[in-house]
């Protein structure tokens, strides 16, 4: 399943659309593969069409415009749906393994963080103040007799002007009955992201910008209490070493006049060769840099820059065969 | 309807938003096109939207604490912007007295109510670019920057920061958020003030990203646009079918000079089918995306410099100078000009 907003993995795996529930992709072999999408919206309708007390209630939500804006274009909320339909397929019990492809790192993060986010949110002492018709005699007096909250108040009050405000403290009433079985949903995948059969892997290239995300995220692993169990290095060049040493320009060029090659085409050649050995210099050097930050109980993998651009099944195996000739090793 | 620019007009604009797909380099596009600015003369401020402080990295600074400029070049400042500290900022701004904010900022509400509330740091980052796009130097009654460059979070993300002015309007229609979310839209969506540039690779999933953004940004969003960047294009030309019968006649190298003649033709071939790869989907690109197109070519660094930057900006320069020569008679004016 991915959470990622853009449409990658519908494209890597060849189908036109993919959808909010699981699509079989057709393969060789013993084993079945489905892909998903999260939807966002539907998700968020799903959700509340699932437990809402009274069709009432539940009209009165996806009728109320605050929970049409959350649910379609609010950055955040998409995180927290990603954590209900994680819960959803793990306890339908229908796969054997489910991977989840995050957003680059910083939002991943977002995404580990989601579940105690969203508990904070919905935490009741909070939820309290939100629940009650705004207009209700309990937050007038709240608003009188509490400094803090009076000031917040008017000044929100200010800021979002009192109809809107009225509308947002409609949506937490009618929420507030699936509140009551949000928080230990919560806590369940909460406890699903750091069980001991949950692993996280961790995909980076030899570039800089990105090496440096993933020791921010190698930073953060300790704190957020997940299990890194490899990092794999995708697009890795390789320099060429013969007896450990580079080989020389003029003695590849000599090889290759040698075998009757034109000048323009050996200096091409050789010069291609020499950028190529660069970048396979670059990459070593920053990997092994990395290396010494990533935990000793954590496999690191590499896989070399293919010739082509991976975004279809037959590349996906190339790639695959790469990926676990080395594990195997 | 797309609205289309004029390569010329873009440069007078004030605001300029960059994005694309992560990892195709927006960052670095967004420096290079805040030092060939700077160049000319105009002051200009880069600001990093959620990032790791890369683009002050990539000059050689430190970054700067959240929401602060360092300047890092002549004319050329760079900041990072994050949502929570831009609320904060702002309500320093619009709530002038210290000890109620210091009880606002320490309150769990806030401070729940900052974490979770969706849209409310995307709102606060566009807001804070606002902010520096028109904000007056006290002192000389000047603006502060000629040329704001927002570096825009990966694509998906993008989107929905820029979308959040018009979807917070919607909900706020009256109130200070709804103004000021009002105000946003303006700037966001005014042609002559601002220009939305696209970055991409020239490889299929990034192609598909940039496809697709382009027509949200035509049809739900409807920004002005800007340039495409094309980065990393690798444009040496093999003929592979002479590297592969080149490689049946090394069958006649002595054992030690075969493998190493192998690797070399192996490089020229991946160089060959990156190169094949790159020119089919700027053609893609050429058919879909009918913007004014700047490519960038890969370079072959054992480590990325400042000498590499360099590089990079005279390459824009050039392509710039001919998208505006191609879209004379307008002619471009540079800050110091006009």
């Amino acid at each position: 399943m991915t959470i990622d907003p853009a449409k990658r993995l519908a494209d890597a795996l060849g189908l036109q659309a993919l959808g909010d529930e699981p699509v079989d992709v057709s393969l060789p072999g013993g084993g079945t593969l489905a892909a998903l999408m999260l939807d966002q919206k539907g998700a968020w309708d799903r959700l509340v069409e699932r437990h809402a007390p009274t069709a009432e209630i539940r009209d009165k939500i996806l009728r109320n415009r605050f929970y049409q804006h959350l649910s379609q274009s609010f950055a955040g909320s998409q995180e927290y749906m990603a954590i209900e339909q994680l819960r959803a397929l793990h306890e339908s019990g229908r796969y054997d393994l489910i991977v989840v492809d995050t957003p680059p790192t910083r939002h991943a993060l977002d995404f580990l963080e989601a579940p105690q986010r969203l508990a904070d949110f919905l935490d009741r002492s909070i939820i309290r103040w939100f629940v009650k018709p705004y207009f209700s005699a309990s937050w007038t007096t709240l608003r009188l007799f509490n400094r803090t909250v009076g000031f917040l108040f008017r000044r929100l009050e200010e800021a979002t002007g009192v109809s809107a405000l009225a509308e947002v403290s409609e949506f937490f009433t009618a929420m507030a009955g699936l509140f009551e079985n949000f928080e230990p949903r919560v806590r369940q995948v909460y406890e699903l992201l750091r069980a001991p059969q949950t692993g996280f892997l961790l995909v980076v290239s030899p570039e800089e910008q990105v090496l440096q995300e993933a020791e921010f995220f190698l930073t953060q692993i300790e704190r957020l209490r997940v299990n890194l169990r490899a990092v794999v290095v995708n697009r890795m060049h390789r320099e060429v070493l013969v007896r450990g040493r580079a080989p020389q320009r003029r003695t590849l060029a000599a090889i290759f006049r040698k075998l009757g090659v034109g000048p323009d085409l050996v200096e091409a050649l050789v010069s291609n060769f020499e950028d190529y050995q660069a970048l396979g210099r670059g990459d070593l050097l920053r990997v092994e840099a990395f290396q010494r930050q990533v935990p000793s109980s954590t496999l690191l993998l590499t896989v070399p820059n293919l010739a082509s651009d991976v975004h279809n099944l037959a590349g996906l195996e190339a790639f695959h065969r790469h990926l676990f000739a080395e594990a195997a090793a | 309807m797309p609205v289309l620019s004029e390569p010329a007009s873009l440069l007078q604009r004030r605001l300029w938003v960059v994005v694309g797909k992560g990892g195709v380099g927006k960052t670095t596009v967004s420096v290079l096109f805040g030092l060939w600015a700077a160049q000319l003369g105009k002051r200009v401020l880069v600001a990093e939207v959620d990032g790791a402080g890369r683009a002050a990295w990539l000059l050689g600074a430190e970054p700067a604490p959240l929401g602060m400029a360092r300047a890092v070049r002549p004319n050329l400042s760079v900041m990072s912007v994050e949502g929570s500290a831009a609320l904060a900022e702002y309500l320093r701004l619009i709530l002038p007295v210290r000890r109620v904010l210091d009880v606002v900022f320490s309150s769990r509400i806030y401070q729940y109510f900052v974490a979770a509330a969706p849209g409310l740091k995307e709102l606060m980052t566009v807001g804070k670019i606002w902010y520096e796009a028109e904000r007056v130097d006290a002192e000389t009654g000047h603006r502060m920057w000629d040329l704001v460059i927002m570096d825009a979070p990966a694509t998906g993300h993008s989107l929905q920061y820029l979308g959040m002015p018009k979807a917070a309007h919607e909900v706020f229609q009256t109130g200070l958020v709804g103004r000021e979310s009002q105000r946003l839209i303006e700037l966001l969506s005014d042609p002559v003030r601002t220009a939305v540039h696209i970055v991409t690779t020239a490889e299929e999933m990034p192609v598909n990203e940039t496809i697709e953004m382009y027509h949200r940004l035509c049809s739900d969003l409807q920004l002005p646009f800007g340039f495409l960047v094309v980065n990393r294009l690798h444009n040496r030309r093999f003929e592979a079918d002479k590297l592969l019968r080149l490689r049946d006649r090394l069958a006649h190298l002595p054992q030690s000079e075969r493998a190493i003649a192998e690797a070399v033709l192996d490089r020229a071939l991946e160089e060959e089918g990156w190169s094949a790869i790159h020119a089919q989907y700027l053609h893609r690109l050429s058919e879909q995306v009918p913007l004014p197109r700047i490519e960038l070519p890969f370079l072959f660094a054992e480590e990325f410099s400042s000498q590499h930057l360099g590089e990079l900006v005279a390459v824009l320069a050039q392509q710039i100078a001919g998208l505006e020569r191609a879209s004379r008679p307008h002619g471009f004016r540079s800050a110091r000009d006009s």
